[in-house]
């Protein structure tokens, strides 16, 4: 069961979020590597106020207090750009299961959603994944690949998905409803070989800063790298397994 | 072959050895100078969470009055080494009335090392070590022991996170003159590490091993005052320099 939730108030959404705050750039950013990506190099740009969270029944997204959220936290959090409400972010480090991805989908996009809206998905998936018919010696990881949809039609930051390659998960739900709304939406999948926060995984998403809809979001990138740097360094400080 | 430590690879390989390698590489990064009359160990201070007794966390250990070693890599796996190292340390004294080499105990680690790439539903230890001290001969000695169980005798050496930085470093400026006396040699150590060390002698751990003397940690104050003497040292030498070059 999926429900999402207004931060202020903290009761249940009536109608979908998009139908509630309708919007022409829509950035999901979805796994936390990709969740760090926009938290240091988007959000620092501007003021974002929160539009709302979803809280999933499942056991991996126990949504806390979303005032201090770190990436390694499992949550699932929206917001807007308060100087122009019409370009929402959505935060999603927990696991959205299959059966509730659906539900998902229709309490953000709605049953009926715009069609001029421009969905930007980033996410990452483990290298191993990759089917490829070139030496696996000859990848450097981390590398992006893009997937898109019908309608979108700018070129892509980075090369396509090639085939037999397929996506998982929330990513693949919202691109192929987005195909079917005949939206225009684009995917980069990072691929990576470190599955937990890493700084080599967060950088290698840089290229899409110079996409269409994320270019005018982009104000200060060397104090983002400062940003990400701490993010990172207070995530290694609470591990003591190496010294 | 990733599975079960024992299987190569159609290659060669034993991946599980190469990982463990990849594990040190996540510790922070340790140096070890050989003098003439002085073995310096120098480390990255892994930065702590702010209700951490700072103390607790130490990557220089004494095996024995004359040996001791630093680590790099899993913080358990270098505690249940460093105490058998101990126990035999003490277990060969008893027996055969003679304190450990620093080739032998270095060897009975390495063995350790080793075993645990052979036997079966075990993984290998994920550290590096650097051991060093002085033998009855009064010569002094630097080993490195690696997770696969090689070990080899070095003048100087670094593992941990950006050693390859700092072995460049120390391969350039390794020279006679460098380990001339005791105090050079500290200061080698120490422009070793701040090569990779961000924000200064507050980060960084000192110990040094004298001949029939035990090992010395250094107080936070010493290492600040040979930290600041080296950075003095730094920009006299850049004036210098830029007064041949004008």
């Amino acid at each position: 069961e999926v429900r999402l939730l207004r931060r202020q108030t903290k009761t249940t959404l009536e109608v979908s979020l998009l139908e509630k705050y309708p919007c022409s750039k829509f950035i999901i950013a979805i796994g936390n590597n990709a969740v760090a990506f926009l938290s240091s190099f988007i959000m620092n740009s501007g003021v974002w106020e929160e539009a709302g969270c979803a809280k999933l029944w499942n056991e991996w997204c126990r949504t806390v207090d979303t005032t201090h959220l770190s990436p390694t936290e499992a949550f699932c959090v929206f917001y807007h750009l308060k100087s122009n409400p019409s370009v929402v972010l959505c935060q999603c480090s927990c696991y959205v299961a299959e059966d509730q991805q659906y539900q998902w989908l229709e309490k953000v996009f709605g049953s009926c959603p715009r069609k001029n809206m421009q969905v930007t998905i980033l996410t990452c998936r483990h290298v191993t994944d990759y089917k490829t018919s070139e030496s696996t010696s000859s990848l450097h990881t981390p590398f992006l690949k893009a997937l898109k949809t019908q309608n979108f039609r700018e070129p892509p930051c980075c090369s396509l998905l090639e085939q037999p390659n397929i996506v998982h998960d929330l990513p693949a739900a919202v691109l192929s409803y987005c195909q079917v709304w005949k939206i225009s939406a684009i995917l980069y999948l990072c691929y990576t070989d470190v599955m937990k926060l890493d700084l080599i995984t967060v950088e290698a998403f840089k290229p899409v800063l110079s996409s269409r809809s994320l270019k005018s979001l982009v104000k200060n990138i060397p104090q983002s790298t400062e940003i990400l740097k701490k993010l990172m360094t207070t995530n290694e400080i609470q591990s003591n397994i190496y010294t | 072959y990733d599975r079960a430590i024992t299987v190569f690879s159609p290659d060669g390989h034993l991946f599980q050895v190469e990982y463990a390698q990849e594990a040190v590489q996540k510790g922070s990064t340790v140096v070890g100078i050989r003098g003439t009359d002085i073995v310096v160990l120098g480390v990255e201070k892994k930065s702590v969470a702010k209700l951490q007794d700072e103390r607790t966390v130490r990557k220089i250990c004494a095996l024995d009055d004359h040996v001791c070693m630093a680590f790099a890599g899993l913080t358990a796996d270098a505690r249940v080494v460093i105490s058998r190292a101990r126990v035999e340390c003490q277990s060969h004294k008893l027996t055969v009335e003679d304190p450990v080499t620093v080739e032998y105990i270095t060897r009975f680690i390495a063995t350790l090392k080793q075993k645990y790439t052979q036997s079966n539903g075990r993984r290998p230890f994920g550290i590096s070590a650097l051991i060093a001290g002085f033998d009855d001969d009064g010569i002094p000695r630097l080993y490195q022991t690696d997770p696969s169980g090689t070990y080899h005798a070095w003048k100087a050496n670094a593992i941990g996170r950006s050693a390859k930085t700092v072995q460049e470093f120390l391969e350039k400026n390794y020279t006679e003159d460098a380990i001339a006396n005791d105090s050079e040699a500290i200061k080698l150590a120490i422009r070793a590490l701040l090569e990779v060390v961000q924000s200064g002698g507050k980060n960084i751990e000192l110990a040094i091993i004298r001949r029939n003397q035990p090992l010395k940690m250094f107080s936070a104050k010493e290492i600040e005052l040979q930290v600041n003497e080296t950075g003095k040292e730094k920009e006299e030498a850049e004036k210098k320099k830029s007064k041949k070059t004008a």
